[in-house]
């Protein structure tokens, strides 16, 4: 890692390098009240003061949308295969984000490799950039508060300049060629641990993760718990649509107006839906609102963390602000740890054996 | 027909005879089919018999696939329906009404149908409502009386999803309606929510924000969005131009009606207001047994 200091109105510089150098520059701006990734034509547009964004910019890595491949289905062939290669500059992800593209890049990276996923991911240069946690933001449960690696370069807001973090040669290339960068002085750092600081000490609030998987898994067959949710779901699948590390899809054919050729495409799916389920002779092996978010959460604390040894969630806050019925990784820890308070209360005992983990 | 079959097998014909006809309607949808870009390359893979918007030839009396738009109003249509469904192999309820009785189903609406159509009726017609439309029934969905193949929903239909749907009737391959409310298409083009907005607009502090909005989601914020039970599969059309849901494809299998109640009453709005703007498109299933069936499948 080479550290240098910029001036904050050296983003300018930058975002012209970007553009220079990329294809598209992607970066937050704001949409009415709220803020999205988009592809960003001015350095104006850049709002690297947002608290959150609507989808994560993981929707660049695995898109809500995505070809396959088109077919014939008279002939057989398939073509159209190859992944679109766009090369990208995306700047201003978030600590949370860039841990998330992490989490990804070990189910799309690991034992398979997902074709599409690695092309995007290859053509990305990323930017990182210091945040300030709000309501909702949980990142410090997770430890993805902070972040080394993921990212090319990472950007900390130090009031009237910047602390760049470069981690890649091109990163580098980027800053020698286009800002006029320094080295950090003794102040620079100074100020750096007081940002941290002034960061860690912004949490209003840490979910006590105590022995949560386990927590889980016992109470993993409390009826009322999981009832109790489930009455509140509306099964609109918006918690997964905006969660940065729900990665699940489905795969659709469409064919076109001639019924001769088609598309195979995939598109964002969510296991909060009853079709998700549902296989063959229309069996659902989730067919209850409450078993469908008690699987959402059993994935996110439990079955990840036995497969990764990390939990998939980056404590982003996204869900909390797209649930209308307050259904979060907040309320789903705080009624496992409170139903422990309770158990303990009411009769002095442990916590019991699950018997039926997935 | 188990639900594990197929619910028809391949058309016999390469080219099947196709007809398209109206009952109750404004034939919006019909409208929407001559609106499609692909129109011709879909010709191309049927021989249109007839097509009440556009041919004037009088409807052929045997025919593979029929494409029926609007609700069933008249004890003619009764008849009629009776007769397609002998003849057809195939039929695709076309639109919202067809498929599920839409705004027609509103002169039903309510605990008793019958004497509500007659309130209607007089509403309308005054002293002539015994004498006119004598042949009225209490305004229905084709599946209230026929079976059908293939439902296509939407206040219009979408051209799109109509080829799609029919390039599946054509092969005989089981449609996958959509099953959940609209909410996640509507975070995936990146929508504020209109009830978040609502909230934010009575902050100061982002009213100027509000202000900059190029108009799309001021004005409409006090009509509820529908969007929490509504079938998806529209894309989100109404909330990407800046306007609520208005439930134009129905209510969704999988919504929960009685949580979003609560959720609008949490938001300080009216439950009546929010059940008059659904029954709208959807006044037919609020009426039958339908929901508390699915309410208890997905509970
Ligand atoms: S579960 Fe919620 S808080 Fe956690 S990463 Fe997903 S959207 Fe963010
Ligand atoms: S948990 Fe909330 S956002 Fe997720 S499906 Fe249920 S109601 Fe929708
Ligand atoms: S209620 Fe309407 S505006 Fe809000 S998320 Fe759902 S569809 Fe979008
Ligand atoms: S947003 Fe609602 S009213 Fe508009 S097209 Fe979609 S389902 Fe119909």
């Amino acid at each position: 890692m080479i550290y240098k200091i910029i001036a904050k109105q050296a983003i300018e510089d930058l975002f012209k390098g970007l553009q220079e150098n990329y294809d598209e520059v992607a970066g937050p701006r704001a949409c009415g009240p709220a803020f999205v990734f988009d592809k960003l034509q001015h350095a104006c547009e850049l709002r690297l003061d947002y608290e959150s964004t609507i989808l994560p910019p993981t929707k660049y890595f695995l898109a809500p949308t995505e070809r396959l491949m088109r077919f014939n289905r008279v002939t057989g062939e398939s073509y159209d295969s190859e992944p679109v290669q766009t090369s990208r500059a995306i700047i201003g992800m978030h600590p949370c984000d860039i841990n998330a593209v992490l989490l990804l890049d070990e189910i799309f990276l690991g034992d398979f490799i997902d074709p599409h996923y690695a092309a995007a991911r290859k053509s990305t240069f990323i930017i990182g950039t210091s945040c300030m946690p709000t309501v909702g933001h949980i990142c410090n449960a997770f430890g993805t508060d902070e972040i080394h690696r993921g990212f090319d370069l990472f950007l900390t807001d130090l009031d009237d300049r910047y602390l760049l973090s470069c981690r890649s040669v091109p990163a580098l290339e980027l800053v020698d060629k286009y800002l006029a960068a320094s080295d950090p002085t003794a102040k620079d750092i100074d100020d750096f641990q007081e940002r941290t600081k002034r960061f860690k000490d912004a949490f209003t609030f840490t979910p006590n993760m105590d022995q949560l998987p386990l927590l889980y898994g016992a109470k993993y067959n409390d009826e009322q718990l999981w009832k109790d949710v489930g009455d509140d779901c509306l099964c609109c699948g918006a918690c997964a649509a905006v969660c940065p590390v729900c990665y699940c899809f489905d795969v659709c054919d469409k064919l076109d107006a001639s019924g001769q050729t088609g598309l195979r495409y995939r598109s964002w799916d969510s296991c909060l839906k009853s079709e998700f389920a549902e296989v063959a002779h229309n069996h659902n092996f989730r067919p209850t609102r409450a078993s469908r978010v008690r699987y959402r959460f059993y994935h996110k604390f439990v079955g990840n963390f036995s497969r990764q040894g990390k939990m998939l969630c980056v404590g982003c806050g996204r869900c909390m602000r797209a649930c209308k019925v307050n259904i979060t990784p907040a309320r789903i820890i705080g009624a496992l740890q409170q139903s422990q308070i309770d158990k303990e209360d009411a009769t002095g005992d442990g916590i019991e054996k699950a018997d039926d983990a997935e | 027909m188990s639900d594990f079959e197929h619910p028809a097998s391949s058309l016999a014909s390469d080219r099947p005879k196709v007809i398209v006809l109206s009952l109750a309607s404004d034939f919006g949808c019909q409208v929407q089919l001559s609106n499609f870009p692909y129109l011709l390359e879909s010709l191309s893979t049927i021989d249109l018999a007839y097509w009440q918007l556009v041919i004037s030839a009088d409807m052929p009396t045997d025919y593979d696939l029929a494409i029926i738009e609007g609700a069933v109003t008249t004890t003619k249509h009764l008849k009629l329906l009776k007769e397609v469904r002998k003849t057809a192999h195939t039929v695709i309820a076309l639109g919202t009404c067809a498929a599920m009785g839409g705004i027609p189903a509103l002169a039903g609406h309510g605990p008793s149908p019958e004497e509500r159509l007659e309130d209607c009726a007089r509403t309308v017609y005054g002293d002539y409502a015994a004498r006119i439309a004598q042949n009225r029934i209490v305004p229905r969905p084709l599946t209230d009386v026929i079976s059908v193949d293939y439902s296509i929903v939407g206040c219009p239909i979408d051209p799109e999803e109509f080829s799609s749907v029919l390039q599946y009737a054509l092969l005989g391959v089981k449609e996958r309606p959509e099953r959940e409310p609209l909410c996640a298409q509507c975070k995936i083009i990146e929508a504020p929510c209109f009830y978040t907005v609502q909230k934010l607009a009575a902050d100061d502090a982002c009213q100027e924000e509000n202000n900059k909005l190029s108009g799309l989601y001021r004005g409409s914020t006090d009509i509820p969005c529908l969007g929490l039970v509504t079938r998806t599969g529209c894309g989100a059309l109404c909330i990407s131009r800046g306007r609520p849901c208005t439930g134009c494809r129905g209510i969704a299998q999988d919504a929960n009606l009685e949580s979003a109640r609560n959720f609008i009453r949490e938001q300080g709005r009216s439950v009546e207001e929010f059940d008059r703007a659904l029954a709208i498109y959807c006044s037919h299933s609020m009426n039958s047994a339908v929901l508390n069936d699915h309410s208890q499948v997905s509970g």
